[in-house]
């Protein structure tokens, strides 16, 4: 490491979850789909920087690697009608929430399918009617939590019973959309939770250079809302506390803030070797993986084969593989349908052929046009 | 018909669609208590509630991002900018957000981004401005300017029944110093059709906003000069109305166009670029421009009259080209 490494005190989390699997109300079935989401991201997103390396997707990539249990984990306290949106980082709540590995591949590869169209990247996705994502993410950090503040009044007008998750990390408390996205969910207590992963670094900066607090969980005392900080990288810790934030929020009681610490394995990008990450603080996470532990759960604690957990394995590889044939296989968008879909059509759209009528402006001169201004009419100027 | 001022054709226009659509409901400072700075939403939180008539914070990014999610899921909300200087801070929302959610995604924003444009009443430089030119030049936006009570209210219908997000730019020395005869009830005015405010053969002036009341009292001088001058209204600058700008420039072969917001990069520059590419061989003089000094808009009187477009600056420009 060429860098100097800043002191760092490293926080007392175990290398392993705590969880007893009799006190867990999930069978196994259950237990595999966590597995399943998670391990799918993980390897999906190896492949993908592997295709970004060679060239075969464009752009950059963003990859959530570590950050697998915080995504899963949050997403499954979610109910029917719930709404979620995610950053860069949170791919295995997609597939959790069941999103096809195969679509997500075909965007990254700027393929010609809904509801993008090779338009976005294929992190960002919008999908109301199936996975409950609304639209979000302007591209600055932040810029989701007014929006996702407006998901949370849309619910609370119309008086359903749902709630509106935002993701969001450390770096995105800073931005002022924070603040006033955050304020106006507390003035009108709106359901809106906010699962902040703070994985320890924004782009290549430090927490120590982004915030004057230690946990995003002290900037909730300013909001007057709930808020909880937790160990990020156990799935169980994580469940627990999303299902206390989330209805929380469901039960009219306004926002909650609930704080994983966790890391960013991979660099802000493929693009960045984040080299500014002291080699302790790499060791300290990897000891502390989220799937790596799990796993380590599964066939200690939950009874698990290790067949079982490889054979589950190998299907996870395939699919992935499959994933990438099918995108492959896909048609890019056509050139011309860059300038489609840029209005929605309206009830008083023009008739194209429509004359500008002849609509004469007959009064005589408006006061104070020419002259002094006329005031008489009181109101503000 | 109702005789109104150009604010009450505003409030008109809320009122009759917020009665018409449960799903329409206003945001921003100030406008359910105190109804608004300029008094537009006076009554309405009376007639309909707080849920649909909302204070907010002074927070204009905030209520902003809220009101344009609220949008994709089958609201249409009304953002009031206090005074549209304020925009600015909302500018990420709006451009990052707003203008690209249907491209990116195909999902509907229904949102109308209105508030007080313009200078004249002496409000110094952040009570003054006239932003049309950053969101004409951002894909995804619709882009309204009336100069008119009618059409204050016909374009605010239709913006409101638009599936688009709209920048409705109203003008605040019209807003009271502005009445006519108004259509009561439902009134809609196409978004994208230009209209003549006065028909002639030997000008085409091309404005839009409080400029065309300048741009009529020139044409009426120059009407007593011997010229017949035509005003053309653009209403909207997104979508333009190419094709009124060109059949008028074809007929007169002459063009002038006016606005009150600065010169450079303004949205005059495309109005001229239009023509000349599209309608160079017809013209007998060059295209020309007036619009506000590029400054910001200052305070004192004399100051902001020498920085902003009048009847005299117009009518020596028509001149101008008229001689050539």
């Amino acid at each position: 490491m060429s860098h100097p490494s800043p002191k760092i005190t490293l926080p007392d989390y175990p290398a392993e979850l705590q969880a007893d699997p009799r006190d867990l109300p999930y069978d196994k079935a259950q237990l595999t789909r966590f597995y399943v989401a998670m391990k799918l991201a993980r390897t999906f997103e190896e492949k993908l920087g592997a295709l970004y390396r060679q060239g075969k997707v464009n752009g950059a990539v963003y990859l959530g690697m570590g950050q697998e249990a915080t995504s899963v984990g949050s997403v499954s306290a979610l109910k029917d009608g719930d709404f979620f949106t995610t950053v860069a980082r949170n791919l295995s709540a997609f597939f959790y929430k069941g999103i096809e590995p195969r679509d997500v591949m075909a965007r990254w590869m700027g393929k010609d399918i809904p509801p993008s169209n090779g338009r976005e990247l294929g992190l960002f996705l919008a999908d109301i009617k199936n996975f409950g994502i609304p639209p979000y993410h302007n591209g600055s950090m932040a810029s989701w939590i007014p929006s996702g503040a407006g998901y949370a009044l849309a619910f609370k007008l119309r008086k359903q019973p749902n709630v509106m998750a935002a993701f969001t990390g450390d770096g995105a408390t800073s931005p002022g959309d924070f603040y006033e996205g955050l304020n106006f969910a507390a003035i009108h207590k709106l359901p809106l939770v906010i699962i902040c992963e703070v994985n320890q670094f924004a782009y290549s900066t430090s927490i120590a250079k982004q915030m004057p607090v230690v946990n995003v969980a002290d900037r909730a005392p300013a909001f007057n809302i709930y808020a909880e900080t937790h160990f990020g990288n156990d799935l169980f810790l994580v469940i627990e506390a999303a299902q206390r934030g989330i209805e929380h929020a469901r039960s009219g009681k306004g926002p909650a803030l609930i704080e994983f610490k966790t890391f960013r394995q991979r660099g802000h990008g493929e693009h960045d070797d984040m080299a500014y990450v002291p080699e302790e603080l790499r060791d300290f996470w990897a000891e502390r993986d989220p799937i790596k532990m799990y796993r380590e759960w599964l066939l200690k604690r939950a009874s698990f084969t290790t067949s079982e957990l490889e054979s589950t394995e190998t299907q996870v590889e395939a699919d992935v593989e499959s994933a990438i044939t099918y995108a492959e296989s896909l048609p890019m968008p056509k050139p011309e349908s860059v300038t489609e879909r840029l209005f929605a059509p309206s009830p008083h759209d023009p008739d194209p052929n429509q004359a500008a009528p002849y609509e004469p402006i007959d009064h005589p001169s408006i006061p104070g046009l020419t002259a002094a201004q006329d005031k008489s009419e009181g109101g503000h100027f | 018909m109702a005789r109104m001022t150009y604010l009450q054709a505003i409030s008109d226009a809320l009122r009759t669609e917020m009665r018409r659509d449960p799903n329409v409901f206003l945001i921003g400072e100030d406008i359910a208590v105190f109804g608004g700075a300029f008094k537009i939403t006076q009554g309405f939180l009376q007639e309909f509630g707080e849920d649909r008539v909302i204070d907010t914070p002074i927070s204009e990014s905030g209520f902003v991002g809220a009101a344009c999610a609220a949008a994709t899921v089958g609201f249409r909300p009304v953002v009031e900018f206090q005074f549209i200087d304020f925009i600015s801070c909302a500018f990420d929302q709006i451009v990052n957000y707003a203008a690209k959610c249907y491209y990116r995604w195909g999902i509907q924003m229904p949102v109308v981004l209105r508030g007080p444009t313009g200078g004249g009443v002496h409000a110094g430089p952040f009570h003054s401005q006239n932003p049309e030119a950053w969101f004409a030049h951002t894909p995804g936006l619709k882009v309204v300017l009336p100069s008119t009570a009618r059409d204050a209210k016909g374009l605010l219908t239709a913006a409101i029944r638009d599936n688009n997000p709209v920048i409705y730019l109203e003008n605040k020395f019209l807003y009271r110093h502005y009445r006519e005869d108004v259509p009561e009830g439902e009134h809609v005015t196409p978004i994208g059709v230009a209209a003549l405010r006065t028909v002639g053969d030997d000008l085409s002036i091309i404005s839009y906003g409080a400029t065309v009341h300048h741009c009529v009292e020139a044409a009426r001088m120059l009407e007593k000069e011997g010229a017949s001058v035509e005003v053309l209204d653009l209403r909207s600058l997104v979508p333009l109305d190419r094709k009124a700008i060109l059949e008028s420039v074809r007929k007169t072969s002459r063009a002038l166009v006016v606005h009150e917001a600065n010169l450079t990069a303004g949205f005059g520059g495309e109005v001229a670029a239009l023509i000349a590419q599209e309608a160079f061989e017809y013209l007998d003089a060059p295209v020309t421009r007036v619009a506000s000094l590029d400054v910001p808009v200052p305070f004192s009187p004399p100051l902001e009259m020498a920085m902003l477009p009048s009847v005299d600056k117009i009518a020596n420009a028509a001149r101008s080209v008229l001689a050539y």
